[in-house]
């Protein structure tokens, strides 16, 4: 259990904060007062589970484009993609399936970046992230794949994360 | 009287996926087939409504705060579902489960199963 530093609480202090103002959205000042007291109590005793790496990493504003570019463009039109291929299945009887669980290979180093792979991988339809294990350094994602069409571990990866994770890898490593 | 029709269509985009997402449910032959069903509901189907009821509150209503809690609600749900969908998955594929019919590829359980 690593000690709680002073960069992670004000970075988890923001993240609450904002939820706070967002949540209330009422500018009085007791209220505001109210929701830092509430704010720093949570992250002081939750900042050493929240963050475990770089606490500043968000507020280096080309990360924060990065990220936003990705959410907003990138990972809608995938999810629309993925969407219609389901919904076409679904309205189609689901005959059309051929379920199986393949094993990708991943670029992505830090824990950050494999979380948000492979919670994109789960929120697309048509693919559930299963596992994530870690072989000679190199990181893999168990990958439960509605229609699977390739076997081949690199091909399959492609197939299923290759535009996610360019994207991804614009923001974390 | 534009906006009024986008909000609608929108609602109802919404409400085609989470149709699409049900009908999935209902027939799909094994449950992590029935999960990815489901997710259809919780992505585009919810994405739908919430946008259309964003732009409701804020275009019609005039109400900030109800727009920014709609959005909130998106956000969290966009956030959370991923994780209790992997973790239903990944219970059931460890307490045992597989599909009757056979599966194209089993990695996992050439895996971990030995």
């Amino acid at each position: 259990m690593q000690k709680t530093k002073f960069p992670a609480v004000a970075a988890t202090f923001i993240v609450c904060f904002v939820f706070w103002v967002l949540l209330d959205f009422s500018f009085k000042v007791e209220e505001l007062i109210a929701g830092a007291v509430v704010s720093l109590l949570v992250a002081l005793f939750s900042a050493r589970f929240f963050i475990q790496e770089d606490a500043g990493w968000f507020f280096n504003p080309s990360h924060l484009f990065a990220m936003i570019g990705f959410w907003f463009f990138t990972f809608v039109g995938e999810l629309i993609k993925a969407n219609l291929n389901m919904a076409r299945i679904c309205f189609g009887g689901c005959k059309d399936i051929n379920p199986g669980i393949v094993k990708v290979p991943t670029e992505m180093k830090s824990d950050y970046g494999l979380a948000a792979l492979s919670n994109s991988i789960t929120l697309t339809p048509g693919t559930i992230t299963m596992e994530a294990t870690e072989e000679d350094g190199q990181n893999y994602l168990y990958v439960h794949w509605i229609n699977v069409q390739e076997t081949d571990p690199e091909k399959a990866g492609e197939a299923i994360k290759g535009t996610l994770e360019k994207g991804l890898r614009r923001v974390w490593q | 009287m534009l906006i009024r029709i986008i909000i609608d269509l929108l609602i109802a985009v919404g409400l085609v996926f989470a149709c699409a997402g049900t009908i999935g449910i209902l027939k799909m032959p094994d449950p992590f087939s029935r999960m990815q069903a489901a997710t259809c509901i919780s992505t585009l189907g919810m994405l739908g409504v919430a946008v259309g009821g964003v732009l409701y509150a804020a275009v019609i209503m005039h109400s900030a705060s109800s727009a920014i809690k709609i959005a909130v609600i998106a956000l969290m749900i966009m956030v959370t579902n991923p994780v209790g969908s992997h973790a239903i998955a990944k219970g059931a594929y460890s307490h045992g489960y597989r599909p009757e019919k056979k599966m194209e590829t089993d990695d996992l359980g050439r895996d971990f199963d030995e």
